[in-house]
């Protein structure tokens, strides 16, 4: 919202104080200062003319020759608008001044006449966008007067924010009040008295519905449809309303001035009696804007003889619009329900200056002072006719009293707020209030609807007292250095994977159908019923194809193929396994590895990895886990795994299938695990079981057995480890070779006794027993042994 | 007596030495010059023949002339040896400006830093990690936070709902975690929930669908409005550094009262915002059915934001295109 320092001024003495010092008020105040404009004339040297004559120019017929008057002289000036006539007051750019943005005025001859400068615009002086012709000036204005004098061209203009429950603010008035504290000094009251000197024609009511609690009007005859006054026209469209012509600037003048909208009805297209209701389903209704609107029974509308002619505070009816040639006026000031306003403004979309302040809340006792301004600002341009002001109020609104302890204040705020500084503010706040035996008593005034509690109130005082007068303490929490299994297992494993050269990314948690079912077919995605578009209206129910995806971005863009992970959230419609009514979410996380991995080293070739890559990692980050073959969809059909901790399943892992690959159109294999973070808990995998270091020298067998293809390589390995219980023991696999025929598996036996250096003899035993129980065992045949191989 | 010529034997030592190719020749040397078989054993073993001066004039002759071998030898030696480690010092000389290596560190996302640096400054004074889910009910999101039914961040624009009837959506703002922490944790509460949060936007310079905030709750006896300026002070000099200013201004959130916005000097030109926050508000502590006794405050910062400023980041669709110039840097 935006407010001018010299209208504020009509309401708070504060043309004197430092435009700096305003601001600093107001943000401290609670209002967001979005700019600030210090406004100044983007003119020179414009005087207030007055044309005397006007005649054909000789030699065009597009433009004009005026004599105007000055006050010190007549000049002769060429114009080429054609909205004045003879005795309009208008602004003169004389020789030697300055329009627009620095733009030089002198004397010129157009087409065989000397023009002595220049009849100006709005839009010429930089005041607002008109391009309609001159600027006509009120017939009060001295001839000769200097143009800038006559309204205050040296202004500052703020854009604050006004907060949601704040509607009192929206407007000079509200925060002129709020400025009134700060400052200190009192809100001046305005009053006019009225003397209505024709009769009401037409009646009108609030209707039997609770959404209107009051309706009030007032008819205004003998007046001209014409350009308002300058000042007017200048602040209105200084705050950013588009000026047309006074009836509508000034229900919008009334509107920024204290809040109160007003709506004019052409007085002589209204039948019988005004009233307020809910709208029939099915009925319509033509706006002003033309559009034939259907509404509906959420609507609440204005009829006249039950026939809807506007919706109630958000748009004006088409058939009683004022127009150039309205005679009377009827002008309404009412007070709708907030939620009724709001859902009707958001569902046609018609969000306006006054809808905004009705669906914020009005104050509800200023309807009538809403007509009283409206007179008075017509009345000083005019000499209207007016009637009373007919009242129809169902007085729905009181505020209650509301007592708390003093030292409530204290229990919350941290400081002692003093009784006399509790009692100014809320004076000046107008926000009736009482102390006495430590209790605070108070009644918010009509236009504050968010001071119904005692919290309320004290949020109040600590504002006025200054957020940044407050000490500041701090306490130490419960939890020190303790953040929790959640957040250290998710450190955990990351620190691992950025040892190893993984990137971490962050991506969207949107997808589309499709991608899901790559890869998690048996999962029902959650859907968002209002999507940013097409392509994300399910969340993901795995992190694959995410993974993916960044990994081709990277290799499309930058020619770079790179592992990657992410530890983010999958979904799912299944049941939440803690709460009620929300669907399955699970905490993972998801790896990527290329089969051709660009080198870090730019002298190296490309990192070959394969399955056993994938198989390091995941040993790294758990080394109890036990792989189980399982083919799920999008995989190899070799390289597709459960993976199990403690018997439990904690995710899947293996190569992207070559058809999937193809699909892809990824370039190189792709190697993909998923782990569920939340299906194990953190000392499962962290748990580290120290291994003795024994002092005796080793001996060292390597063995070759014939296999089958299926077997599996780190069983062997845990059986060995099994028959020799009692040592420190290193086994590997260091080759497995195989044809066509045959698999060749090599396996190198590394052991120590803790006690002892084994003998040569004793050593030929252990090597004799570990070769006969591991053939008898899985029936492979030794193909050779190396005893003690180096 | 006849002397040998001593200075002969020296000389043809000097031609030997210089015609060293390896270092184990020096121990032959010795042996040939110095050994038991050498020309200087000879003569030692006629000193027992001479007359009692001659002896010892000749021993100190020939003790002298030992040494002279000796350090000859020795000298040499050290020569060749420093001159074999200097020629292939020499030979190793490399453009150390050349980075064969592409940039390598933790390669952690920028995002995780960030919430771990913040989880990290609010760990150190007492706050632990709590998490809770992202597809929420509408009652958690807005209702038990106070949020009025009317209020415009329900609408169907801002907020992504996942059912007909608008009772589940994905939450707007990480104070869901609140509600559920409380819900099932008994006061005294001191967390935070660093976590995503979604709104109805595009992704593009300045907005995305997808971004993350930190929840910060303080749940005791006695908590008040100077502890929550306290604490956030504390914060935002650890993040920014000690000598950043910050400011407080009201603000208005529903679920906190009183509610501000905590600015820091930016550059010691502009005030920026960069957390909300506030003394919970009593209807939120009355829904998760905490007793009267118990009070205390709540903040949300946004961790794009906190990165944005501190690492002078221009575009939010860097944080999620996740491009490796971008990931790199970090």
């Amino acid at each position: 919202m935006k407010v001018l320092k010299s209208w504020l001024n009509d309401w708070i003495d504060i043309e004197d104080i430092d435009s700096n010092d305003i601001s600093d008020a107001l943000e401290s105040l609670g209002f967001e200062i979005e700019s600030r404009t210090d406004k100044v004339p983007n003119y020179k040297n414009i005087v207030v003319g007055k044309v005397l004559e006007i005649y054909t120019h000789p030699n065009a017929d597009k433009v004009r020759v005026t004599k105007v008057d000055v006050g010190s002289k007549v000049y002769e000036i060429v114009c080429g608008a054609w909205n004045f006539d003879i005795d309009a007051v208008v602004p003169v750019a004389l020789p030697n001044s300055e329009i627009k943005d620095g733009f030089k005025i002198d004397k010129r001859d157009i087409r065989g006449v000397e023009s002595n400068g220049m009849i100006c615009s709005a839009s010429e002086l930089d005041l607002w966008d008109d391009h309609a012709g001159i600027l006509k000036l009120s017939k009060n204005i001295k001839i000769g007067s200097d143009f800038s004098k006559i309204y205050n061209s040296v202004d500052t203009l703020w854009e604050i924010g006004v907060t949601p429950n704040r509607g009192d603010c929206m407007s000079h008035l509200g925060v002129a009040r709020e400025l009134s504290s700060y400052f200190d000094k009192p809100i001046k009251s305005n009053d006019i008295k009225l003397s209505p000197n024709i009769e009401n024609v037409i009646k009108v009511n609030s209707g039997r519905t609770k959404f209107c609690d009051s309706y009030l009007s007032v008819e205004i005859e003998n007046f001209d449809i014409t350009d308002s006054d300058i000042k007017i026209r200048y602040r209105l469209s200084s705050v950013g309303v588009r000026v047309i012509n006074n009836v509508v600037d000034y229900t919008n003048y009334v509107l920024h001035d204290i809040g109160q909208p007003l709506h004019a009805f052409d007085r002589d297209k209204l039948f019988g009696t005004i009233s307020v209701r809910k709208a029939k389903e099915k009925e319509t209704l033509k706006t002003l804007d033309e559009q034939t609107r259907k509404l509906s029974k959420d609507d609440l509308i204005i009829t006249d003889n039950d026939s809807p002619i506007a919706l109630a505070g958000v748009m004006g009816g088409y058939d009683t619009e004022v127009t150039d040639s309205t005679k009377n006026l009827l002008i309404e000031s009412a007070y709708f329900d907030k939620v009724s306003i709001m859902k009707t403004s958001r569902k046609l979309n018609l969000i306006s200056d006054a809808s905004i302040r009705f669906e914020r809340g009005i104050d509800y006792d200023i309807q009538h002072k809403g007509l009283e301004r409206f007179i008075s600002v017509f009345k000083h341009d005019q000499d209207i006719n007016y009637s009373e002001a007919m009242i129809s109020k169902k007085n729905t609104f009181s505020h209650e009293n509301i007592t708390f302890e003093k030292e409530d204040i204290f229990n919350i705020l941290g400081v002692e707020l003093k009784d006399d500084f509790i009692l100014k503010t809320l004076s000046k706040l107008q926000i009736q209030s009482t102390l006495a035996d430590n209790k605070i008593s108070f009644t918010s005034p009509s236009w504050r609807y968010d001071l119904e509690r005692p919290i309320d109130l004290i949020e109040e005082l600590a504002k006025h007292y200054g957020y940044n007068n407050f000490n500041s303490t701090l306490p130490i929490g419960k939890n020190l250095n303790n953040k929790g299994e959640f957040w250290n297992k998710r450190n955990y494993i990351s620190n691992l994977l950025s040892s190893k050269n993984f990137y971490e990314v962050q991506t969207l948690s949107f997808t589309d159908k499709e991608a899901n079912s790559i890869f998690t077919p048996e999962k029902t995605s959650v859907t968002v019923i209002n999507p940013i578009d097409q392509t994300q209206e399910s969340l993901r129910t795995n992190l694959l194809t995410s993974l993916i995806n960044t990994y081709k971005h990277n290799y499309e863009n930058n020619n770079l193929s790179c592992k990657y992970y992410e530890i983010n959230n999958v979904y799912d419609d299944g049941n939440h396994k803690l709460y009620q009514d929300i669907p399955n979410q699970e905490y993972s996380l998801g790896l990527l590895i290329p089969e051709n991995e660009s080198n870090p080293d730019t002298r190296g070739e490309y990192i070959q990895n394969d399955i056993h890559t994938l198989t390091n990692i995941i040993n790294l980050l758990f080394p109890k886990v036990q792989f189980e073959k399982l083919l799920r969809p999008g995989f190899h059909k070799n390289y597709s795994y459960i993976l199990k901790l403690n018997n439990k399943i904690i995710g899947f892992m293996g190569k992207l299938s070559y058809q999937a690959q193809s699909l892809l159109n990824l370039d190189t294999p792709i190697y993909l695990i998923q782990i569920n973070t939340e299906s194990f808990n953190f000392k499962d995998i962290q748990e580290h079981n120290y291994q003795p270091l024994s002092s005796y020298p080793f001996i060292k067998f390597d063995l070759s057995f014939t296999v089958q293809e299926q077997f599996s390589a780190s069983e062997l390995i845990q059986y060995i480890e099994g028959l020799l219980p009692e040592n420190e023991n290193n086994i590997s696999i260091f080759d497995n070779f195989r044809t066509e025929k045959s698999r060749n598996l090599g396996i190198r036996i590394v052991t120590r006794n803790y006690n002892k250096t084994y003998t040569d003899s004793e050593s030929g035993e252990i090597l004799d027993m570990i070769v006969k129980k591991v053939q008898s065992k899985y029936s492979i045949k030794l193909n050779k042994s190396d005893d003690n191989a180096t | 007596m006849a002397e040998l010529n001593f200075d002969k034997v020296l000389a043809s030592l000097r031609l030997r030495l210089d015609e060293v190719t390896s270092e184990n020749e020096f121990d032959e040397i010795s042996k040939e010059f110095l050994g038991k078989d050498s020309l200087l054993s000879d003569e030692r073993k006629k000193l027992s023949t001479l007359s009692k001066d001659d002896k010892k004039s000749y021993g100190e002759k020939l003790n002298r002339v030992y040494k002279s071998i000796t350090d000859n030898i020795t000298k040499s030696k050290i020569d060749f040896i420093d001159k074999k480690y200097s020629n292939l010092e020499n030979s190793e000389n490399e453009d150390v400006t050349i980075n064969w290596v592409n940039k390598q560190g933790s390669h952690r996302h920028i995002i995780s830093q960030v919430m771990d640096e913040v989880v990290d400054i609010f760990s150190s004074i007492g706050y632990k990690v709590a998490y809770g889910p992202e597809v929420e009910t509408s009652w958690h999101n807005f209702d038990a936070l106070n949020t009025p039914e009317w209020h415009p961040a329900r609408y169907e624009s801002d907020t992504l709902y996942t059912d007909i009837n608008l009772e589940t959506l994905l939450r707007t703002q990480t104070s869901t975690v609140q509600i559920r922490h409380m819900e099932n944790n008994e006061p005294p509460a001191y967390i935070v929930a660093p976590g995503r949060v979604f709104r109805s936007d595009q992704l593009d310079a300045t907005h995305s669908p997808v971004f993350h905030q930190l929840e910060g709750l303080a749940i005791d006896k006695n908590l008040k409005f100077t502890d929550l300026k306290g604490t956030l002070e504390y914060f935002v000099k650890q993040f920014f550094g000690e000598d950043i200013e910050t400011k407080f201004i009201p603000h208005f959130f529903p679920f906190t009262e009183p509610s501000a916005e905590v600015l820091v000097k930016w550059n010691n030109e502009e005030w920026l915002e960069i957390l909300g926050c506030g003394m919970v508000d009593p209807n939120v502590l009355k829904h998760v059915g905490y007793p009267k006794e118990y009070q205390g405050f709540a903040w949300g910062v946004g961790i794009e934001r906190l990165a944005m400023l501190k690492y002078q980041i221009d575009h939010i669709k860097n944080f999620y295109e996740n491009d490796i110039r971008f990931l790199e840097q970090f």
